[in-house]
């Protein structure tokens, strides 16, 4: 099964991580909250699957196309 | 025997020849690559070119333009049954449509001399008669060795001067359906849709020239498959596992729009239920500033029950673009999405909503923006992908567009991007939420940029309360600016009445088409 790496759309802090490495995700999950132009904006597994890995902890700070965690289709 | 009776029977055994004789040659025709091709594509779950028409067009109705071509070479005239392309004229839900059809099975439906007679003619008849254009595609490219050398080139290339002319009198549909190189991947990119099969490729030329060409092993989904074009390039408008889906998604796509450019999209019955979540559609939208959500449900909310067709869902997913219906009526939604970069619209949320009006401009659908973005995506990534020349292409289709246009602001509208989506003169009506709050840019922003100073620094609260000026709807409303400030439940009501006020009627719903020569891609 593929490996799909979900990058950061915008620069800013990861705020929240809502899920943990392992986990089975539901198309259109939210992985993680990330906090950029004041504003709290998901990270969204579009395609679900299952968690790989998260690259990431709270407070990190990312810049756009950063690989934030690695999703198994 | 009589003399009658002699003649008849001379009669009656000419026509038994000449009816074996065509039902031989209709049965090689009809039988496309041969037994053993079919039967590998059905155990692969695929359908064949004559499956895909036969679902593609209204039982019986489709009339078939060259079943006995076959190939110019007489070397292949027995193995090349319609060339490998198959076109014709059909119904798709009682509207006439043309078709061209790639019949991988007979020769990878490589390009030919015939065959490009049969394309260019199914083009010329849709675009003079008035009706859409289908490519169902897969095909192998230009064929060998037909085209090699500069007799094969002067042959057959370049000898129709509008073989990859658009100038959208008529809506062009394709599906990418299998491999898709040369005048399949040309059709797809060109058309008002396309629909790509998961498993399929677009590409210029296959993975094995590619491979040749740069002297490593280039994989074939990485070249083109669906996952690049409905991510990355925006070339696949909706991606679907199977061709059945595809061919369904055609004909969906093609029950919003007029048959040709000339007339104003059918009308619909308005499905029982529509308009019904309306008490609550403010619940949709967070109460606090900081929070996103999915505008996709705001907009599955306003319009009829079911009538959302979002249109490139994957790519510039900022901006969300779709055809649906109003009362029965087509019409294009625009929309900000916060859930993706806070609403802040990036190169490729521009060109795809460049792309989409034009879209609607040709096609006398009235477009509906649905406002809610803090501005443009800016640093030296946009301006490496040159953000302002895509704002500005945004910019300049939204002047240049001649149908009905409507705007809500539901909630923030900043800077250049109010202009873009719709605000001033930019609509025809101007509506906004009680939650719409507008100005040029973010208050704590404007203090740094004109004073330099940060959060927390001497001054910074002083000239942030001078800065941050009302930015509520109320004010923009009073100097007209914004026409109607509409309660959030009134929002379905309100676009289906402003459509009716705004119809085109001196031309009958139809409108100028300055974008009909623009690009299909940017």
């Amino acid at each position: 099964m593929a490996l799909l790496e979900l990058k950061s759309e915008v620069t800013g802090s990861v705020w929240k991580i809502v899920t943990a490495a392992g986990q089975k995700l539901e198309p259109g999950e939210t992985v993680m909250i990330l906090e950029s132009m004041k504003m709290e904006i998901p990270v969204i597994a579009e395609d679900g699957g299952k968690l790989v890995e998260i690259r990431v902890t709270e407070g990190t700070s990312v810049a756009e196309g950063q690989v934030l965690a690695v999703v198994q289709e | 025997m009589s003399r009658i009776a002699e003649q008849e029977s001379g009669q009656a055994a000419r026509r038994d020849r000449l009816e074996a004789d065509y039902a031989a040659r209709e049965a090689r025709a009809l039988a496309m690559g041969g037994p053993e091709r079919l039967a590998r594509r059905k155990a692969a779950g695929v359908l064949n070119a004559r499956e895909r028409i036969a679902r593609l067009f209204d039982e019986g109705s489709f009339i078939e333009s060259g079943l006995f071509s076959t190939s110019l070479a007489p070397e292949d005239r027995d193995r090349s049954p319609s060339d490998g392309k198959i076109t014709g004229f059909g119904r798709i839900d009682g509207r006439d449509a043309a078709m061209v059809a790639n019949d991988f099975t007979v020769m990878g439906a490589s390009s030919g001399g015939t065959n490009g007679r049969k394309i260019a003619h199914t083009k010329r008849v849709a675009t003079q008669r008035g009706m859409p254009l289908v490519f169902l595609g897969e095909s192998s490219g230009a064929r060998m060795p037909d085209h090699m050398g500069s007799r094969g080139m002067g042959l057959l290339l370049g000898n129709d001067g509008a073989q990859y002319q658009r100038m959208r009198e008529i809506p062009w549909v394709s599906a990418t359906l299998g491999l898709s190189y040369g005048s399949s991947s040309w059709y797809a990119v060109m058309s008002d849709f396309n629909v790509m099969r998961k498993g399929a490729v677009l590409a210029v030329s296959s993975s094995l020239l590619a491979s040749l060409a740069v002297k490593e092993e280039v994989d074939p989904e990485a070249l083109g498959g669906w996952r690049l074009h409905a991510e990355v390039t925006g070339f696949a408008d909706l991606v679907v596992d199977s061709d059945e889906e595809a061919i369904d998604a055609i004909k969906r796509f093609l029950d919003y729009l007029p048959g040709h450019h000339n007339e104003a999209p059918p009308v619909r019955p308005v499905p029982a239920g529509s308009g019904e979540g309306m008490r609550d559609i403010l619940d949709l939208l967070p109460a606090s500033r900081t929070q996103v959500y999915d505008v996709r449900k705001i907009v599955r909310t306003l319009v009829d029950t079911d009538s959302f067709f979002e249109l490139k869902a994957r790519f510039g997913k900022v901006g969300v673009t779709g055809l649906a219906r109003l009362a029965g009526r087509t019409v294009g939604i625009v929309a900000n999405n916060p859930l993706v970069k806070g609403g802040a619209l990036d190169v490729e949320a521009c060109e795809k909503i460049t792309s989409f009006i034009v879209l609607c401009d040709s096609f006398n659908i009235p477009i509906v923006m649905l406002v809610d973005t803090p501005g443009f995506v800016i640093g030296t990534e946009a301006e490496r992908k040159r953000a302002p020349g895509k704002i500005m292409n945004f910019m300049n289709a939204l002047a240049l567009t001649t149908v009905p246009k409507l705007s809500v602001v539901l909630r923030k509208s900043y800077g250049q991007a109010y202009l873009n989506m719709g605000g001033g003169r930019n609509s025809d009506e101007v509506a906004a939420w009680p939650t719409a709050e507008i100005s040029f840019m973010d208050p704590g922003f404007a203090v740094k940029v004109v004073h330099g100073l940060d959060p927390g620094t001497d001054g910074f609260d002083e000239r942030l309360a001078a800065m941050d000026k009302a930015s509520s709807v109320w004010d923009i409303a009073s100097v007209y600016a914004v026409q109607s400030v509409i309660r959030p439940q009134d929002t379905r009501d309100y676009l289906v009445r402003m459509l009716d006020v705004h119809q085109l009627r001196p031309t009958r719903g139809v409108g100028q088409h300055l974008m009909r020569a623009w690009p299909t891609s940017y």
